[in-house]
């Protein structure tokens, strides 16, 4: 054995140690440090990851596949076309039915804090040359919940787009209905899922894509109209939380239950796609009507 | 306590074995400091042993420790390092690491990131030494993704040809193509195992060089636009595209030629924009005409032999050119003496298909003497972990000449004693007294040929 046998201080400056993984914290610029966001932390599995190799692996976790939640700018580039997307209905007037307290400053700190003005961006764009109106909800803005301003976007996008023989397609992401706004909320259901149904009279495409997670009363009402409803990977589906469901009804609940495959098998969803054939399994259908 | 000059004041080894004791050797020399990294496996490695510090970055599997790239950049930013060397093998070639250090304000050892990406890409690699007039292996230009389009090239070219892959090394991804009927059965076996092995199946074909010889050029450039080489290296004893027996230089080439192909050499780095240390690989056919294959950027595993003939530590001349020291030495005055060779000593065994064999070293003797050199992380009493690759030993000899080098290489493997584990020692005795090889009369093909003959060293005196 030759631990501890080389006689190494007279060559070099340093002393031996061991050294524990941690970290300094470096004053002077000229040292090697690691810049802030080079490196992320998969929830799933912990791995400490690149950042770069997440971004270019579709913001999927490099090391276990985990779908990282993306926010509706970087859904855009994914699905349309270069520069080819339009903004409708940016900065309706923030609703506060209930005079809710702390609602309207939550609200403003949220614009500045993502740079969206609401839980949805919606619009219009091209996906491989076919014009589509497309909304897509945000997960970082009060978890994508369904307020008045969300139902109102989502609204007059789908009657442009029947007014204008377009397809629709939604990327639904939600905790449901937004508390803050009480039965306002709730009514959104109604509201875009009658839009719906005018643009379905008029014979047009509506495809639903559902991310992780989609549940309460987006889940509940336009999440599942889809013509055709597609799903990502691992998914979050479902109307109440297990816990809520598991007290009730005094069961377990199986295995993988409210996942998308679990949808899947049990005829709630039409396909689960990958994110990176998302563009082109959405470009199939849109071309086909 | 030695006084280091240069920039760089503590080197984190980015690898493990006998390169890394072989870098930290050269630290303690220049009087840097040295930061060794290891696995659970490696934790009574010499090399773990010698370094200043050391730092355990996780399991044995090197996907999970030597390949594991943020915890590297921790351990060099925690123990205050200011660079990295890569070795061989490993990250060293790895572009996104290279780009990573520089991100993290760590001197990489070794080329950019750029460099590294263009040069890693063998059909880009190609291109660019074909617009800067480099003879490459005739081939195709732009990388070929079907079986159908390659088929067409292939047919123009004529038979036989080499299908390589783009992102390929070690052999995977490659190969060898005698007549058109197999064509389109070995392009999808070949672009199947370059899709498993590097997650690309960009392939792209060669003409096939039936015996050949696999002749290197050991490059040197600084961050300043000064290149030079170090002569030759013939790396044509191979086993399934792996080296086993190198020298320097080349018996199978002339002043002139060397003269030729160093300055080509030369113009094919300057091409790549390279700094810091690498090879530039070349392919010589029976006719002495010889083609660009591939540049690797990194420091090799042979190296050592250059060392041997010039005199110049390879080592320290990265170490320098990366602390932003131009270079100090010139083309005319290197100078080759006399004649080196080293063989691989693995932990292996021949008879049984080469098969790895790890294992508690028991007993342990290394030759010395007059122009023997032996770079090594074995000691008495020492485990071979499962994990790694089987080299363990890299003997190497150098003399006047190549018929006395092989003579004492004889001695020297004759001298050399490692028991405990199954080694390829006996096997390189059997190629170092081979008729063929002492009559220089060797190619890529000579290993195969002697398994298939079953060859047995009758004419050992």
């Amino acid at each position: 054995m030759l631990k501890e046998m080389f006689k190494k201080n007279d060559l070099t400056s340093a002393g031996r140690k061991q050294v524990q993984l941690g970290g300094k914290i470096k004053e002077s610029l000229d040292e090697a440090q690691i810049p802030d966001g080079l490196f992320e932390k998969c929830d799933k599995c912990n791995e400490i990851v690149y950042s770069e190799d997440v971004v270019s692996n579709y913001y999927i976790c490099p090391n276990c596949g985990m779908y990282f939640r993306i926010s509706p700018r970087t859904r855009l580039s994914m699905i349309l076309d270069k520069e080819s997307f339009q903004e409708w209905d940016k900065e309706l007037p923030v609703s506060d039915p209930l005079n809710f307290p702390g609602y309207k400053q939550k609200l403003e700190h949220l614009k500045v804090v993502t740079n969206l003005d609401e839980a949805v961006i919606t619009g219009e764009g091209k996906i491989n040359d076919t014009p589509v109106a497309i909304g897509v909800m945000a997960s970082n803005f009060l978890m994508g919940s369904m307020g008045e301003v969300v139902g109102e976007k989502l609204t007059r996008m789908v009657e442009k787009a029947t007014k204008r023989k377009l397809p629709v397609i939604i990327f639904c992401c939600s905790g449901g209905a937004r508390m803050q706004e009480g039965i306002i909320s709730l009514m959104q259901m109604a509201k875009t899922a009658q839009a719906l149904k005018k643009h379905d009279e008029a014979g047009l495409l509506y495809v639903s894509v559902l991310t992780d997670p989609t549940t309460g009363g987006v889940m509940a009402s336009f999440a599942m109209l889809g013509d055709v409803i597609l799903a990502e990977p691992g998914a979050l589906i479902g109307f109440a939380g297990p816990r809520v469901i598991e007290q009730t009804i005094g069961q377990r609940l199986p295995e993988g239950f409210q996942k998308a495959e679990f949808l899947l098998e049990h005829g709630f969803v039409d396909k689960i796609v990958k994110r990176n054939k998302l563009k082109q399994t959405l470009s199939m259908l849109v071309k086909s009507c | 306590m030695i006084e280091n000059k240069y920039k760089i004041k503590k080197v984190l080894i980015a690898n493990r074995g006998e390169i890394a004791v072989r870098i930290i050797r050269a630290c303690r020399e220049m009087g840097i400091s040295t930061v060794a990294i290891c696995s659970e496996a490696d934790k009574d490695a010499l090399h773990a042993q010698l370094a200043d510090e050391t730092v355990c970055i996780g399991p044995a599997p090197a996907k999970d420790s030597y390949l594991k790239m943020d915890r590297i950049i921790s351990a060099t930013c925690a123990t205050g390092a200011d660079a990295i060397h890569p070795g061989f093998g490993f990250l060293s070639e790895n572009s996104k690491f290279a780009d990573l250090c520089r991100k993290c304000n760590i001197t990489f050892i070794g080329p950019s990131s750029e460099v590294i990406a263009k040069m890693g890409n063998k059909a880009e690699a190609r291109k660019t030494m074909m617009d800067a007039g480099v003879p490459v292996v005739p081939g195709t230009k732009e990388p070929v993704y079907t079986a159908e389009d390659g088929k067409k090239l292939a047919d123009n070219m004529g038979y036989p040809v080499m299908i390589k892959a783009s992102a390929g090394g070690g052999g995977k991804g490659m190969r060898i193509v005698e007549r058109e009927e197999a064509f389109n059965k070995h392009f999808e076996t070949a672009s199947q195992e370059a899709k498993n092995a590097f997650g690309d199946d960009t392939m792209y074909i060669e003409k096939y060089i039936p015996r050949a010889r696999h002749i290197e050029f050991q490059i040197l450039a600084d961050n300043y636009g000064n290149v030079i080489h170090l002569g030759e290296r013939d790396c044509s004893i191979q086993r399934r595209h792996q080296k086993m027996i190198e020298e320097a230089p080349s018996f199978a080439i002339s002043e002139v030629l060397r003269k030729e192909m160093g300055e080509v050499a030369v113009r094919a780095a300057k091409a790549a924009r390279y700094t810091n240390a690498g090879t530039i690989e070349f392919i010589l056919d029976q006719d002495d005409n010889y083609y660009f294959i591939e540049m690797n950027t990194r420091i090799q595993v042979e190296h050592g032999v250059t060392e041997l003939v010039t005199g110049i530590d390879l080592i320290k001349e990265q170490l320098k050119v990366a602390s932003g020291e131009p270079l100090s030495i010139s083309q005319e005055a290197v100078k080759i003496r006399g004649h080196a060779i080293e063989c691989r000593i693995n932990a292996e065994n021949p008879l049984n298909n080469f098969l790895p064999s790890p294992g508690l070293i028991t007993s342990l003797h290394f030759p010395g003497g007059n122009g023997v050199r032996i770079d090594s992380a074995l000691y008495n009493g020492y485990k071979i972990p499962a994990a790694y690759d089987s080299l363990i030993v890299k003997l190497m000899v150098h003399d006047a000449n190549r018929e006395l080098a092989i003579q004492k290489m004889r001695g020297v493997l004759g001298e050399l004693v490692i028991e405990g584990i199954d080694t390829n020692i006996d096997f390189q005795y059997q190629i170092i007294n081979h008729d063929d090889y002492k009559k220089g009369d060797i190619d890529t093909g000579f290993i195969e040929r002697l398994i298939n003959k079953k060859e047995v060293p009758e004419n050992i005196s």
